[in-house]
């Protein structure tokens, strides 16, 4: 039985077998989907699917797309979408699938540049590619999936050092969803020109005065220039064509959210409690600092492996912003298979890593099901298993820096 | 003479009190007065189904066309996509009086208007309607629940057959769209004897306001610590400046 398992396994690390396999995976679970609409009362389809549908219909009848109330995204999602309308219902989640396992590869690719072999490439991608919570979000009509294939994208093209191109993806991405900006940093750092040998002679101050210098050189504004040309081309175009409720919506809804549902954030609580108290700007800026100040770190510490560091910028971004909800973690489960191969973690501890970030997850589901469903006043609960989250995540990524190697990972594999 | 005014008693008395028990709409007052209204929550939590039955007697009018009118309070909401959706897979037709804001919180909401057109399904006259709870504002007096009552909703009856109905008391006229879709205003005829049953209450867990100071306090706390043991991590294996700070 274990040697059978190990040959279907072995077959399965085939390059074009993984890949083929993972999308009719997920074309099987769409199909799913279509028949349990139509047949149960509780849909697969995601709710958040029907906004984008709806929206794409008003686009076809020349209206603006935020007339469907809940709509916060870019119009480029609902105009992308439109052959929902014209063609198929189904178009929306094929796209979405489709970028989801064009994620998974943009994870091989990036994998084989950072020295991989083919196999051991695949092994990793596995985790994205056989992995039922990405195939599940984007099956059920999440656009999630775009928006991770565009920051890979732009890390693939880093790697390769193609900027144009990686400044069009990143100024694509950041349009898309705001939480790529916060990678500005790293990538502005991770483009300043290395010291050569006469300037290391010096002593530290020379050198941290030198710093900007080699900061704000030409690859950094070839990067800057391009990125901003895109970003700002789109933002102008889409407000001349929706106005004010385009910035609304998809960028100022965002940033000033303040949403006092229950959701994974161990601010939840200490935001509704104080949602209309005169201290609320205070404690939102209280919570605000400790996200910014880790970041700044992260930025400075790790810019030169930019993978672990967008990583680690979006695992923090996520696990202290104020609000929080399960389709954040997608996107930095995405960039977990760029920092796996050079963890010093053995499987079992890794495995333990895991199963305390479902434990984590399940602790705050169980009294949030209780309020929701059940009309229980669990809040008290709901916010320590939030600061709980809080902590679980903190430990996880303390773990991943200890444990993380930025050596030549060709050296390690040749001694493995 | 005599004759004459025994003919017209008699006409009178045969056809007006015919007159005056039912209209020329089929309607009777002795099949209205059967007509009563019954509302229930069932289910738990903050998604709640509001079921509302009208029970009457025999000899339903042919044609007759049954609204329901909610007032429904700003502690709850219905979600008009949610509504789209089972108008196809059950045909339950609803018409909202204004836009619903799904997200807003109740002391920021205002009471709504909801009309529930109803269809005779195997002889019974029903709708179940998906409401959900919005949050409120937390508590301060260490009060657990909110309680928001749903007021019973108001009847009202046309008939397909005829045009024009004419009021007769103790029935009053409205004026109601007279289908879902919404396209013309026609007149019903409001059941007013209902309002016997008690509005039916459902509660709504509240934050418990009193415990401002030690959430806030242990949020901030909890958040900081975790800042601090991840900025020591970090600053601990950085690789900062390119090969400046040996690790």
């Amino acid at each position: 039985m274990a040697s059978i398992m190990e040959r279907v396994l072995s077959k399965l690390m085939n390059k074009n077998v993984l890949f083929t396999v993972s999308f009719l995976v997920r074309l099987v679970m769409v199909s799913f989907g279509v028949y349990q609409d139509r047949t149960m009362v509780v849909k697969y389809t995601d709710v958040d699917y029907h906004v984008f549908t709806d929206a794409s219909k008003f686009i076809t009848q020349g209206q603006s797309p935020y007339h469907r109330s809940t709509y916060r995204y870019t119009p480029l999602l609902a105009w992308i979408l439109t052959p929902n309308v014209f063609l198929s219902h189904v178009f929306g989640k094929l796209l979405f699938i489709t970028c989801d396992v064009l994620s998974g590869h943009l994870i091989y690719l990036i994998l084989r540049q950072r020295g991989l072999s083919c196999e051991a490439a695949c092994r990793v991608c596995s985790l994205w590619l056989l992995n039922p919570l990405p195939a599940g979000v984007s099956s059920r009509g999440n656009a999630e999936s775009v928006l991770t294939a565009l920051v890979l994208a732009t890390l693939l093209c880093l790697e390769l050092r193609q900027l144009p191109m990686a400044a069009i993806l990143y100024g694509l991405a950041v349009h898309m969803k705001i939480y790529p900006v916060t990678y500005a940093l790293p990538i502005a750092l991770s483009l300043q020109r290395k010291e050569n040998v006469e300037e290391r002679g010096v002593g530290w101050w020379r050198r941290a005065l030198g710093f900007p210098l080699r900061l704000l050189n030409k690859e950094l504004f070839l990067f800057a220039g391009v990125a901003g040309v895109v970003f700002c081309g789109l933002t102008v175009l889409f407000y001349n064509m929706y106005g004010w409720d385009f910035l609304q919506e998809t960028y100022l809804y965002h940033l000033t959210r303040r949403d006092i549902r229950h959701n994974f954030s161990p601010y939840f609580y200490m935001l509704y409690l104080t949602a209309d108290s005169p201290w609320s700007l205070a404690l939102g800026l209280a919570a605000f600092l400790p996200q910014a100040l880790l970041l700044f770190l992260v930025s400075l510490a790790f810019h030169t492996d930019l993978a672990l560091c967008c990583f680690l910028h979006t695992a923090i971004f996520v696990s202290f912003n104020k609000v929080c909800t399960s389709q954040y973690f997608l996107w930095y489960l995405c960039l977990f298979p760029l920092v796996l191969p050079r963890l010093t973690l053995s499987p079992k501890q890794g495995v333990k890593l895991l199963a305390l970030w479902f434990a984590g997850q399940g602790i705050w589901l169980a009294p949030a099901y209780y309020l929701e469903f059940e009309g229980y006043n669990t809040f008290l609960l709901i916010w320590l298993a939030g600061l709980m989250f809080l902590i679980i995540n903190s430990f996880i990524m303390v773990q991943i820096i200890t444990h993380y190697k930025p050596s030549d990972t060709k050296q390690r594999l040749k001694a493995e | 003479m005599f004759v004459f005014f025994s003919t017209c008693t008699v006409y009178l008395v045969l056809f007006g009190s015919t007159q005056a028990d039912e209209n020329s709409c089929g309607l009777s007052m002795t099949w209205l007065e059967t007509v009563s209204v019954t509302m229930d929550v069932s289910k738990n939590g903050f998604h709640r189904d509001l079921v509302t039955t009208v029970d009457f007697g025999p000899g339903f009018p042919d044609g007759l066309e049954a609204l329901l009118v909610h007032r429904l309070p700003s502690g709850i909401y219905i979600d008009q996509y949610q509504l789209a959706s089972l108008k196809e897979d059950t045909g339950l037709q609803v018409l909202l009086g204004s836009a619903v804001d799904l997200e807003a919180p109740a002391h920021t909401s205002e009471e709504f208007l909801v009309l529930v057109y109803l269809a005779l399904d195997q002889g019974i006259l029903k709708a179940t309607l998906p409401i959900h709870g919005r949050y409120h504002k937390p508590s301060l007096a260490g009060k657990r629940f909110e309680l928001v009552e749903i007021k019973l909703p108001k009847l009202i009856l046309r008939t397909d057959t005829c045009t024009q109905l004419i009021s007769f008391p103790p029935y009053k006229m409205v004026d109601a769209p007279c289908t879902v879709h919404n396209l013309s205003i026609c007149q019903w005829l409001e059941i007013q004897h209902l309002q016997e049953q008690d509005p039916v209450s459902l509660e709504i867990p509240l934050g418990d306001g009193s415990l401002v100071e030690p959430v806030c306090a242990g949020t901030l706390l909890v958040t900081l610590l975790c800042c601090v043991i991840l900025s020591r991590s970090i600053w601990m294996h950085g690789v900062f400046l390119d090969n400046v700070i040996p690790i």
